[in-house]
């Protein structure tokens, strides 16, 4: 699964780090040039009296750092917007998606969402990808009043920002991607709980946050830390890393991880014949393509992650997308990339509004999107007062060489399965 | 204490797997007084060019070092003739950085745009096997390297130093005029000498894809530690490049496995700076540089 915050490279994490101190300066920028201009140039309203296409206009990385997960999401929306226009369009009106490429610049999307709200006079607006972008383009959403519905702007700073227009289209936010991991294990007797656990983490704000919540949680429930670590996004080589975990014998890894570390822990953990009892990892195991070729298809059952979108997932209207997804673009379920399920999902809702209230404005978006519960690829949905999703993620383990959701009980498609993972140990 | 024996063994394995990759800067620095800023680059797209070959046709990562190595040879030497060799010579030095940059950059788009920004590793059977000797671990494809590493540069040692190309290649290095009132050829030797050092990346690229996960941005952590340990050995000098790989990984290692892995990288350049400091010639580079 691509990272919903980030991007995915963690080999120009010092470049995007560098970006993202720049955001808050953007964002200052974009906040400036939006007091600048003229409210009233924008027309912020689309009801269903107005004739002509819905037109919805959409920044996305087509080009630079992020644009494999910036393609992911036009797939996604462009799917929503042929399968919706094949049934008659929104409230009869035609869909016609408005993307413009940002280059993964926090810059060009400040500009773009403005051209594309005064210029283009947009009806409506989607998100662009990562968090990075998402805070700057959703101060310009909020600006002119529009809706904000978007895929992948998960990260701490989005939430911070209070936004009443913005909404995040997945179960929750980054930071408590871990937590199902938890309720999972404080949900097993007590004689079947680790005692000891150790908490490895990429020192990545979309990474350590989340093993530090798990590891306060199990802490409070009586699972004493044996080890914790933060290592830099340069560390290639993690076997030192795992030589001296082994070496306090955790029951439990819970590793705060992002792609290439994932792989690169369990291969040093290969490397060095030693294995926990349990090893949870937060991102990078849940790709249920790239993860087996990473480590080697052997070496992956019995570990667990999450993530917000499974190709056999029973959510709304999900066997429908991955079936239309092939069709269209190839491939199969394991090869959707989950940034397209997401971006998808923002059309749902559209969707849902418009039936529900006869109208698809952008006031009656905000106002209807905050009440009750919408039914999504990404589950059930309903947001807080500053747009995070308050569902959970879902846990994920690797069972007999396939990804299989385990928990909630609600959302599991297989139980857990405990003992040895397939190396050493 | 079975914690940092362990973390020596890996270090050292790991160093060997470096010492392959920096041969190639190495020689290049040698032969053109270049510091090639592309040979991370160039190490990435032969570990690109051996997964492919791996995951298309089954060939053995080890195996496709012979396929990749000839092509890798002739885009050094493509790059050394149609970019390095115009450069006017007073400036070449300076210039040569600038050009071998963009040469990674380069690399870095043509491979984002053919294989996308996605992790990858190859993965052989034996990728993650180890042996277990007296309790510690020794990874299969790490002491391979280690191997390799030796070999390659005891190839290019014997290159250098048994065969007229060798002579040739010396005599430039030492008086670049007085090898060509002998009748030295030094356009081609360099040429030549840039395209060994790109072909050196074939082998440093299939192992480099075996034991790490890459992407075609992956170049920038690796010319650092490149440019590290060639300037730690001594510029030019093959022997100064297998100490100071050595040196980095079992340093990076132990404070990864004893202290802090925050702090691995870091100890590397303290200890770096400190050897620039008493010795701006790094650890072999005056004594080993004339006979290379």
């Amino acid at each position: 699964m691509s990272n919903p915050s980030t991007g995915t490279s963690r080999g120009a994490g010092s470049g995007r780090s560098g970006v993202r101190t720049a955001a808050a300066a953007v964002v200052a920028a974009g906040l400036a040039l939006a007091g600048c201009s003229s409210s009233s140039a924008a027309k912020p309203a689309a009801s269903s009296s107005v004739q002509g296409p819905l037109t919805i206009g959409i920044s996305l990385s087509l080009t630079g750092d992020f644009s494999d997960s910036g393609k992911a999401a036009q797939r996604g929306y462009k799917l929503w917007a042929q399968t919706v226009n094949a049934a008659g369009g929104v409230l009869g009106r035609h869909v016609v998606l408005d993307i413009v490429d940002d280059t993964s610049s926090p810059t060009q999307v400040v500009t773009n969402y403005q051209n594309l709200i005064t210029k283009n006079h947009v009806d409506l607006v989607f998100g662009p990808f990562s968090s990075l972008l998402t805070v700057p383009a959703s101060q310009v959403a909020k600006r002119y009043g529009y809706a904000f519905l978007e895929p992948a702007g998960g990260g701490p700073a989005v939430f911070s920002q209070a936004l009443h227009n913005l909404f995040f289209v997945q179960p929750a936010p980054v930071v408590q991607q871990g937590d199902v991991f938890a309720d999972y294990i404080l949900s097993l007797p007590a004689a079947e709980r680790p005692t000891t656990a150790a908490y490895p983490a990429l020192d990545d704000p979309f990474a350590s946050p989340i093993a530090a919540e798990v590891r306060t949680r199990l802490e409070a429930a009586g699972i004493r830390t044996v080890y914790q670590q933060i290592y830099p996004a340069e560390a290639t080589d993690l076997t030192s890393v795992v030589s001296a975990m082994a070496a306090k014998k955790p029951d439990l890894v819970v590793a705060g991880t992002q792609s290439a570390d994932a792989y690169a822990l369990v291969k040093a953990m290969v490397l060095l014949k030693w294995a926990p009892k349990m090893l949870y990892l937060s991102n990078g195991a849940n790709d249920p393509l790239n993860f087996p070729t990473n480590v080697g298809a052997g070496h992956v059952n019995g570990i667990f992650s999450s993530g917000d979108w499974f190709p056999t997932a029973t959510t709304s209207g999900n066997a429908a997308f991955v079936a239309a997804y092939t069709a269209t673009y190839g491939g199969t379920g394991t090869s959707i990339d989950s940034t397209s399920a997401e971006a998808y999902s923002c059309g749902q809702l559209v969707q849902e509004v418009a039936a529900k209230t006869g109208k698809v404005d952008n006031a009656t978006l905000i106002s209807t999107l905050h009440s009750g519960s919408w039914p999504t690829l990404e589950g059930d949905l309903s947001w807080n007062s500053a747009g995070a999703a308050n569902s959970s993620y879902v846990l994920v383990q690797w069972i007999g060489g396939k990804l299989l959701p385990v928990f909630p009980a609600n959302r599991a498609q297989s139980t857990p399965v405990l003992g040895k993972l397939p190396w050493g140990g | 204490m079975h914690e940092t024996i362990q973390a020596i063994i890996l270090g050292l394995l790991t160093g060997g797997v470096y010492a392959l990759m920096a041969s190639g800067q190495t020689l290049i620095f040698g032969v053109l007084k270049v510091v090639n800023l592309a040979q991370g680059a160039l190490v990435i797209l032969a570990a690109y060019l051996s997964s492919s070959l791996f995951a298309s046709f089954g060939i053995d990562p080890f195996l496709t070092v012979p396929i990749v190595a000839p092509a890798m040879f002739l885009l050094g030497v493509a790059v050394q003739w149609c970019l390095l060799r115009p450069l006017h010579r007073s400036d070449a030095s300076q210039l040569s950085l600038l050009v071998t940059f963009a040469v990674a950059l380069g690399i870095e788009g043509l491979l984002a745009l053919v294989y996308k920004s996605d992790y990858r590793t190859m993965q052989p059977s034996y990728a993650n096997d180890s042996w277990t000797v007296a309790g510690y671990q020794i990874g299969e494809v790490r002491l391979a390297a280690c191997l390799l590493s030796l070999a390659t540069l005891g190839a290019l040692a014997l290159l250098l130093n048994r065969t007229r190309f060798g002579r040739a290649v010396r005599a430039t290095v030492q008086n670049p005029t007085a090898a060509r009132l002998l009748g030295v050829e030094s356009t081609r030797v360099a040429a030549l000498g840039f395209g060994l050092g790109a072909a050196t990346a074939a082998a440093a690229g299939a192992v480099y894809g075996m034991v790490y996960s890459f992407n075609p941005n992956s170049h920038y952590d690796l010319i650092s530690r490149l440019l590290s340990i060639v300037i730690l050995g001594g510029l030019g000098s093959l022997g100064g490049t297998v100490v100071a790989a050595l040196a980095m990984g079992v340093l990076s290692a132990l404070v990864g496995a004893l202290v802090s892995p925050v702090w691995s990288d870091f100890s590397f350049f303290v200890v770096l700076l400190a050897v620039l400091l008493v010795r701006p010639r790094g650890l072999f580079g005056a004594r080993l540089r004339g006979a290379l």
